[in-house]
């Protein structure tokens, strides 16, 4: 891992026979699996999918083979990943953000034209019908109507034609539903029978004429077949749905097809509807009203937990670091305990301790100070509620860190302060707390930026409640920006409404973004003045 | 050598989720970011928007109760389809896959090995939780990777349908089978698309030792849940669902005042223009929870578990609930009954919520999923089995008269009185403010009037404001 001097041999260039054969022999072994997954994905229909790969697999092939893209190969993966796992669904979320995909509109235009092209309306009636099935595999379709006139169909050919009971073809009568036994080769089969080629008899059309206009004839159940005509056919060159049984022409708008006189036809499709999101975030007066005050208690939340998890954190760290305290490994371990308990069994816990009439807590303090404090139903409470449980989630992390970075403060310092005369405190000060903030400013802004968007802990603990008296939206007094745009994106009038809650989110990851921006500086800004 | 670290990175990325690059500040978050399955189910937790829904712990993902050991992948898989675990296997042309969930899995397992051996096709039968059903419906059928058959509450129907995502059945002859109010339940735009099998609606369950015989109107109720509560012999003589509130419980209220959530017209379709939760009868039964709740008849703080918790340990003597509750209480052991609703001035109808199958809308085979379901679960046999193992009101008329079971027959009376809980995605405005109006008045944090104006006025706001006003 030299490369200080010019004329040194380039740390990436190969440096024996072995080292590049094993160089290939593992770039040989990423292609294979990478080609083996583009195949499947191809095969799988995700050609989009099978290029990015692709183009994934050549870039980590160049990295590797071209010396001077050598700072490439380490950077290459996260980039990767970056692209992948940010990138991707930051751009999947503004384009779903400019398009009304949601309740009622899940459907792509084409699998609703589809849907809409297969439907067929029938004014003849019924027929009943039966199949017949040749050793090779060919079917024919017995089919009677009401009338009782009979006809054959073939379902290889569609071809139609009425059936003479005279035909020498035609074996002897099943005297159970008075249709012979066999046609030529082709033997009947029975009710039960029939039900394992349903799959291809289903997509048997026999082409006939309805009122003098051709219609197919199809197979709509077990003992069901209908006359039928395609009811609905698109016309891609207009972008209009035409109705052939009513003569109406659905023009295509806003992700529905829409009749001349306002007729919608269900489903509808997800459709590009431009910024309509946008502005009703920024214009509907029921979206606006609490976003204000969501919006601070969002950033107290953030604020207040790093701040009382980073105290508690630092208090205990300063303690266990402490060179007199006894069993100070014993104490170490229960202090990380919380950590290794999974955040989502803690929260659940935590707000069973807290439940205003069975929680150990409330019957604790309705014992000792006689007061139960009902948690869940005030405003306030809720809020400090919240921060104690993520208080005891974030410490642990923040008393890992805190003890780590303590370590590394030099000891000489703190003799050399010692000498001075500082007081314990002035030490903290003046030393251990600018010292500390170094090391750690970008971790409490990870941690910061986390818990700003930290959508499961309100889930669990409160979801969102107490509800706000007078609000006519489902904003809870708990709830922050990211569980607010939830409610309002999945408690709306018609459920689901992905692409209004994808416009909100685009809304937040600003704020975040610009709220890491100012951090950024900010914290900058603190190294530079230690 | 550098391959081998590109290799262990790729790999990386392959099983490591996002989880992985998190600043994991607090770990409460962690889980969320990595989930253990690596289907998107759409919300993180159980979204408030269905929560309310399914928060009478919605039927069949009911707590406890697994009478049927459910084995989680069927031992006789079919040939077709392979058995993995997390993502539902798709449906194949050729095989009929099915979805259903913990309780019917085994049996429906049962039940497609028959219908292989007497007709050749083969058959999967895949077990998802009961609310995944639907989420998981909506993402993979479109994608071509859903199944033929799902089961699925009535009450999903509007989303199933406006997003084209079931197809309409014909029951031909044996639609006469049926219970029709069931059939009416799964009808939507005048077409049915479900087989029902099973209903629920609430009944009150009444501790037998303090309440031998169950009160027939609400007044004599409350008459009696005082008297029990002055003698000091429970804690609370009545009990109900107050935190968080659950609208679902509370419905029989609601209809006992004469209040409604949407009008109904003559076919039986609700109108979500005509939102009566602030009617007279609304405001009247505003009014008579938040006096229960000064009166003491109605406690604050209690939820779903702790009322069935109170009840089995003989603290409290009455209480309304489905029957998916009758497992876990007769386990307990506390002698109980299950009688009807007590009238109120205007009788107290309870929600009725219906389950049936389903043929997607992207059925592989359509025709055959069908016919499976016309032919094969549309029986006597496999009527009966369904309600053997899973004991609720069943929908099939020759299984009606087959009860015997004293309470499971109280709760098909009650049923029977209900209204079917609105399908109409509209609903889903509703839970919303209906839950948080509740809990307003349970906590007494607003005049009760009020609180349920707000949720009308919300929900109007809400219906009429979304995206997409019905059609």
């Amino acid at each position: 891992m030299t490369r200080t001097t010019k004329g040194a041999p380039r740390a990436g260039a190969p440096l024996s026979v072995w080292g590049l054969i094993g160089r290939l022999a593992a770039l040989a072994v990423i292609d294979a699996v990478a080609l083996a997954f583009a195949y499947g994905l191809v095969a799988g229909g995700l050609l989009v999918g099978a290029v990015v790969l692709l183009v994934i697999t050549v870039v980590i092939n160049l990295a590797f083979l071209v010396d001077r893209l050598y700072p490439l190969r380490w950077i290459s993966p996260g980039l990767l990943l970056t692209v992948l796992m940010v990138v991707y669904p930051l751009l999947y979320t503004a384009y779903i953000a400019f398009t009304n995909y949601g309740q009622g509109h899940i459907l792509s235009k084409q699998q609703v034209i589809d849907r809409l092209e297969g439907q067929t309306y029938s004014e003849a009636a019924a027929l009943t019908w039966r199949a017949y099935r040749s050793p090779a595999g060919a079917f024919l379709l017995w089919l009677t109507d009401e009338a009782g006139n009979e006809l054959l169909g073939d379902a290889r050919t569609g071809q139609l034609q009425p059936i003479d009971r005279g035909d020498p073809q035609l074996g002897p009568i099943d005297p159970a539903d008075g249709l012979p036994r066999r046609i030529g080769d082709h033997a009947k089969l029975a009710r039960l029978e029939v039900i394992r080629y349903l799959t291809i008899l289903e997509d048997v059309r026999l082409r006939t004429e309805f009122a003098g206009e051709p219609a197919e004839i199809r197979i709509e159940s077990l003992d069901r077949a209908d006359v039928g005509r395609q009811r609905y056919s698109y016309d891609a060159a207009r972008d209009v749905l035409v109705d052939d049984r009513d003569d109406i022409e659905y023009q295509s708008r806003e992700g529905f097809f829409v009749a001349p006189d306002g007729t919608r036809l269900t489903p509808g499709f997800a459709d590009f509807i431009g910024p309509a999101n946008f502005l009703r975030v920024a214009t509907d007066p029921n979206i606006r009203g609490p976003f204000l005050g969501v919006f601070i208690w969002t950033f107290a939340f953030a604020a207040l937990t790093v701040v009382l998890a980073f105290a508690v954190g630092l208090g205990l760290a300063l303690l266990l670091n402490d060179r007199q305290l006894p069993a100070k490994g014993l104490f170490r371990t229960l202090s990380i305990i919380p950590y290794t308990i999974p955040g989502f069994i803690s929260a659940l816990v935590w707000v069973g301790l807290l439940n205003p009439l069975h929680g150990p807590i409330n019957v604790m303090l309705a014992d000792v100070i006689g007061f139960s404090p009902r948690w869940f139903s005030d405003g306030t409470l809720a809020k400090v509620a919240l921060l104690m449980v993520n208080t005891w989630l974030g410490y642990p992390y923040m008393l890992l860190v805190s003890l780590g970075a303590l370590q590394s403060i030099p000891s000489e310092v703190y003799e050399a302060a010692q000498i001075d005369g500082a007081s314990p405190f002035q030490r903290f000060r003046s030393i251990t707390f600018p010292l500390l903030l170094v090391a750690l400013a970008p971790l409490l802004i990870g941690a910061f930026a986390f818990n700003f968007n930290n959508f499961t802990l309100i889930e669990l603990v409160t979801e969102g409640g107490p509800p706000t008296p007078g609000a006519q939206t489902p904003a809870g007094q708990t709830d922050i920006l990211i569980s607010y745009s939830f409610r309002l994106a999945f408690a709306s009038g018609r459920g689901q409404d992905y692409a209004f809650a994808a416009a909100i989110s685009l809304f937040i990851f600003v704020i975040v973004a610009a709220i890491t921006l100012f951090n950024f500086r900010l914290s900058r800004r603190v190294e530079e003045l230690v | 050598m550098g391959g081998v670290v590109l290799l262990l990175l790729l790999m990386l990325v392959a099983c490591a989720g996002p989880g992985a690059s998190r600043p994991a500040a607090s770990p409460a978050a962690s889980p969320a970011t990595s989930p253990a399955t690596p289907v998107v189910t759409g919300s993180p937790a159980e979204s408030p928007a269905e929560s309310p829904a399914e928060s009478p712990p919605s039927p069949a993902e009911s707590p406890a109760e697994s009478p049927a050991e459910s084995p989680a992948e069927s031992p006789a898989e079919s040939p077709g389809a392979s058995a993995s675990p997390s993502p539902p296997p798709a449906g194949v042309e050729g095989t009929l896959t099915i979805w259903v969930d913990e309780l019917r899995a085994q049996y429906m397992t049962q039940v497609g090995q028959d219908f292989q051996t007497a007709t050749g096709v083969p058959v999967a039968v895949h077990q998802l939780g009961f609310g995944d059903i639907r989420d998981q419906l909506q993402l993979r059928g479109p994608a071509g990777e859903g199944p033929d058959v799902i089961i699925g509450a009535h009450d999903w129907l509007g989303q199933l349908v406006e997003n084209g995502l079931v197809e309409p059945l014909d029951l031909g002859t044996k639609t006469e089978s049926f219970d029709p109010v069931a059939l009416q339940a799964f009808t939507y735009d005048g077409q049915l698309y479900g087989v029902p099998y099973a209903s629920e609606a609430i009944a009150l369950y009444h501790n037998t030792d303090l309440v031998p015989e169950p009160p027939a109107t609400w007044d004599e109720l409350k008459q009696i849940a005082q008297q029990l509560q002055d003698d000091g012999t429970v804690e609370q003589g009545y009990i109900l669902q107050t935190g968080p509130a659950d609208p679902y419980h509370s419905y029989p209220f609601l209809t006992g005042h004469g209040g409604y959530i949407f009008a109904r017209d003559e076919a039986g379709n609700y109108d979500p223009s005509d939102v009566g939760l602030d009617s007279e009868g609304g405001l009247a039964y505003a009014r008579e929870l938040d006096q229960m709740i000064k009166d003491g008849i109605l406690r604050q703080d209690v939820s779903y578990d702790t009322m069935i918790s109170l009840f089995t340990g003989g603290s409290s003597a009455m209480f309304m609930t489905g029957p998916w509750a009758l497992a876990p209480i007769r386990e307990s052991g506390v002698p109980f009954d299950v009688a009807p609703i007590p009238a109120m001035e205007e009788g107290a109808r309870p929600f009725v919520g219906v389950q049936a199958f389903m043929v997607s809308a992207f059925a592989p085979n359509k025709t055959l999923a069908e016919t499976f379901l016309t032919e094969y679960i549309a029986t006597d046999e496999t009527m009966a089995a369904l309600f053997e193992v899973d004991p609720r009101p069943p929908t099939w008329l020759a299984q009606v008269e087959q009860v015997d079971d004293e309470q499971v027959l109280a709760f098909v009376e009650s049923a029977s009185t209900g209204d079917p809980m609105p399908a109409i995605p509209e609903m889903s405005a509703v839970w919303t403010d209906w839950t948080d109006a509740l809990n307003l008045i349970f906590t007494q944090a607003q005049d009760p009037e009020q609180a349920m104006r707000d949720a009308a006025e919300g929900i109007r706001t809400t219906i009429g404001g979304s995206a997409s006003p019905s059609p």
